[in-house]
């Protein structure tokens, strides 16, 4: 069952890869560059909470990778 | 074309400019990028109800742009521990006693209360560095180096990222490693996995009988891969998938942690002999044992929909490892412009796991010990559930300042089919409770 | 073709720390950044720069019948005697076409002709744009101040050059009428007038098409002098995979290959900083190199 679910987000990758039609042109990409639109908009805030559940629960990341280990888990 | 002639155009230019206009030589143009440092910065309380754990943090983050794009982010994080933390043990209708984990000395918990160690104050500072440049016109390389300590953890870190951008920017794909190395060297030396927990006078600190060794530092090995996309889906909506596979290995034990022998039948804690002159647990208690290694597959998705000024953050994260805990999280944010530069942000995380397979509320006394057992309530099958809510605004200096408060709450799942005798009528999964209020300030470029 | 003409009016906003004065004018919106607190006061100067620029707008429209430049190519061979505006503005651009090696050249505005920047795959046949090209070339022109005569069927297009000319204007007009600190944008050509006092420097966003996550546009202090941009946003065409800008080389008739998506030039006057940046387009591939020999600040922008 894992294993499926694993193939399942794999082909959500490749299925999104295929969109290479998708997008905007280049002078649509007004809304984009806002810095609310960014994927992460605070850093720290992320940090933050990244490490608080980190050390409460037991799993970690998904974003990318975090600042560095503790030793709280 | 010689280099003199080429300067000839900017001289000649501003000539026939100057019989155009009519007007004199125009002062010359001063114009600058906004370089220069910025800083984020910020305070955090988190408090858990019930003496529990309370945590002041003090992080900065500073970045710069230089020319050509090039891109350095400085952190640093100061923070201080204090409170109690459940120790594995159980409630019981009895009062227990167990040894400190720097051992000389026991701790009591009444009857009908969780066993919380409240030994802990611990300072931790964090620092991590990050550069990250163009790689050619459509890629973008970045390194980074991380670093903790604390009491008894040493964290070091590296990693390094590329990712690349296609189809007009729309689409961008990226491949990240990080590899860590960290040392525990635990207060009163490392228990050996399952063995009984020692009486406090048992500090000789040698190997041994009592459990206890004061050996060289545990490590923790740790290689971490993320693959990502990002692409974008109209003007409005940008979506993120990533991938990510993280192997750890070495001492994933948390040494200060045990597991209670209980009575087959009642469910109640076995009382061990106490000798006189000696201060040792009231009853039998083993120290935990993780396995040597953990390896974690995570999906994580995110999406960012613009609409008409509010933004909607919704994204989910599936993560399955091989200690057959697997977990969900649902996080919704949604950004509420309010005014002039002033926003409301309303923050819903959905969070759920599945127990380890060596996770067990309690051993029973009498049979064989498993090879792996916790009782962390962190490994155990929960739910959790945060809300919160942000507010942002601008200073009349032009910075931009937040605070947030969030409740986030832990509820564990416990079938009664897990539990034995008098376990039934008892609290047997420590609920948690906390606060997390931050102040948020952003100063510089 | 008559374009539809947008409602010639001013409206008068507040900015941070400053009045903002707002019209259309040369299908661009345009504002006046003000360092005053008046707002009649406000008004009455947005007004003298929205007149500046309608008139210059009106003068030199290629779709106003009856102007200079309608007179001009209608006129069929004939001699046109011209104003001593337009004769400038003529002299002008004879510099730039020597200064550019032929490539800027006024009288390429024919080449719309056959080529039409639509986003489609349109693109003319290699004989039309010969055909087309016998009507283009400023050494088909007699030009004797202020006697300006072409051969039938050529036409000129001050497009280029009138933008930047009409914000320069604009800036000494209000140099003259005020002591406060004006930012003078037209649809992103702008020019500044006294250094500011209330802040360190004006601050001037540089559109760029590229968001990488950290910077989309950059942010510029701009405490005295000019930016303007040229560029190929919305006016191109696709044809096999190969994009082909609006930037069009008027000796051979067919676009310059390689130009950048956009090229953003900071220098003293507006006017000046136009011509480098359209120069810079012009030199497709070399932009960037042409722009380093001439020491000046610029963004080049190539997606």
């Amino acid at each position: 069952m894992r294993i499926s679910v694993l193939l399942a987000g794999l082909s959500v990758i490749a299925t999104l890869s295929g969109c290479s039609s998708m997008g905007v042109e280049a002078w649509e990409r007004d809304v984009l560059a806002k810095d609310e639109m960014q994927l992460t908009t605070d850093a720290l805030e992320a940090a933050t909470d990244d490490h608080i559940y980190f050390s409460k629960e037991a799993s970690s990341g998904g974003r990318g990778f975090g600042g560095g280990g503790c030793g709280c888990n | 074309m010689s280099n003199k002639n080429k300067l000839n155009i900017t001289s000649a230019l501003a000539a026939a400019t100057c019989t155009l206009l009519g007007s004199g030589a125009a002062e010359p143009v001063q114009a600058q990028e906004e370089l220069g440092w910025g800083f984020n910065t910020a305070l955090l309380y988190y408090g858990e109800d019930d003496n529990r754990v309370q945590d002041l943090s003090l992080s900065v983050l500073g970045q710069r742009t230089y020319l050509d794009d090039k891109f350095l982010s400085l952190g640093l994080t100061l923070d201080t521990l204090t409170g109690a933390s459940p120790n594995g043990a159980l409630p019981q209708s009895v009062a227990q006693t167990f040894t400190q984990p720097s051992g000389g000395k026991t701790y009591t918990t009444p009857a009908g209360e969780f066993p919380y160690d409240d030994t802990f104050r611990d300072t931790r500072v964090a620092i991590s560095g990050n550069w990250q440049q163009p790689l050619g016109r459509m890629s973008l390389f970045n390194v980074g180096a991380s670093a903790s300590k604390e009491y008894d953890y040493l964290h070091l870190g590296l990693n390094a990222k590329f990712s690349h951008d296609f189809n007009q920017r729309n689409t961008t794909v990226s491949a990240g490693l990080a590899i860590s190395q960290d040392e525990l060297d635990p207060v009163g030396g490392t228990p050996t996995g399952l063995t009984e927990m020692i009486s406090a006078s048992d500090d000789d600190g040698e190997d041994g009988e009592g459990g206890r060794r004061k050996g060289p530092a545990e490590s923790k090995d740790i290689i971490d891969v993320v693959f990502g996309i990002t692409q974008v889906i109209s003007r409005n909506f940008l979506v993120q998938v990533n991938y990510s596979y993280s192997d750890s290995s070495g001492y994933l034990s948390d040494p200060y942690k045990v597991l209670t022998a209980v009575d087959g039948v009642t469910g109640d804690v076995v009382p061990v002999p106490q000798l006189p002159g000696i201060d040792g647990p009231s009853h039998l208690y083993y120290y935990e044992h993780r396995p040597d290694s953990r390896a974690k597959h995570s999906i994580y998705t995110q999406g960012k929909y613009y609409m008409d000024g509010k933004v909607l953050d919704l994204s989910y994260r599936y993560m399955t490892d091989d200690w057959e805990i697997n977990s969900h999280t649902i996080d919704a944010r949604l950004r509420w412009p309010t005014g002039d530069n002033r926003y409301l942000e309303p923050h819903l995380r959905f969070y759920s796991q599945t127990a380890a397979d060596f996770y067990t509320l309690s051993l029973v006394d009498g049979d064989a010990l498993p090879e792996y057992a916790s009782a962390d309530y962190r490994l155990g099958d929960f739910d959790a559930i945060t809300a919160g809510l942000k507010y942002g605004w601008k200073t009349g200096g032009g910075n931009d300042m937040s605070v947030r408060l969030e409740l986030y709450r832990q509820s564990g799942n416990i079938s009664s089919t897990d539990l034995i005798g008098n376990q039934v009528g008892r609290d047997n999964y420590p609920d948690l409770n906390a606060i997390i209020f931050q102040v948020g300030y952003k100063f510089g470029k | 073709m008559t374009s539809a003409r947008p409602e010639r009016s001013i409206s008068v906003e507040e900015g941070e720390g400053c009045l903002r004065g707002q019209f259309q004018a040369m299908a661009s919106p345009c504002e006046v950044l003000c360092e005053i607190d008046d707002h009649s006061e406000a008004r009455r100067l947005t007004s003298i720069a929205a007149a500046e620029a309608w008139r210059i707008e009106d003068k030199f429209s290629r779709y106003l019948p009856g102007n200079i430049i309608d007179r001009i190519n209608d006129a069929a061979g004939k001699a046109v005697a011209v104003d001593p505006e337009t004769s400038q503005l003529i002299d002008f651009a004879e510099s730039l076409h020597n200064l550019s090696e032929g490539r800027f050249d006024i009288t390429s505005g024919v080449l719309r002709q056959v080529w039409r920047f639509d986003g489609s795959s349109n693109i003319p046949t290699a004989a039309a744009v010969k055909k087309v090209l016998r009507r283009v070339g400023w050494h088909r022109v007699k030009w004797n101040t202020p006697q300006l005569q072409m051969l039938p069927g050529m036409e000129i297009d001050l497009g280029g050059i009138g933008k930047e000319y009409a914000v320069d204007r604009a800036a000494t007009l209000l140099r003259d009428e005020s002591v406060a600190s004006f930012l003078v944008n037209f649809g992103g050509d702008l020019a500044v007038v006294r250094e500011p006092r209330r802040r360190k420097a004006w601050k001037v966003g540089i559109e760029s098409a590229n968001t990488k996550s950290r910077d989309a546009g950059k942010l510029l202090s701009l405490q005295i002098g000019a930016l303007a941009t040229s560029g190929d946003a919305r006016r191109y065409l696709l044809h096999e995979q190969i994009r082909y800008s609006h930037i069009l080389d008027p000796l051979t008739g067919w676009p310059v290959p390689d130009a950048p998506h956009s090229v953003t030039v900071a220098a003293d006057t507006c006017t000046q900083a136009g011509m480098l940046s359209t120069l810079a387009m012009l030199k497709g591939a070399q932009a960037e190199t042409f722009l380093d020999a001439q020491m000046v600040r610029y963004w080049c922008d190539r997606g």
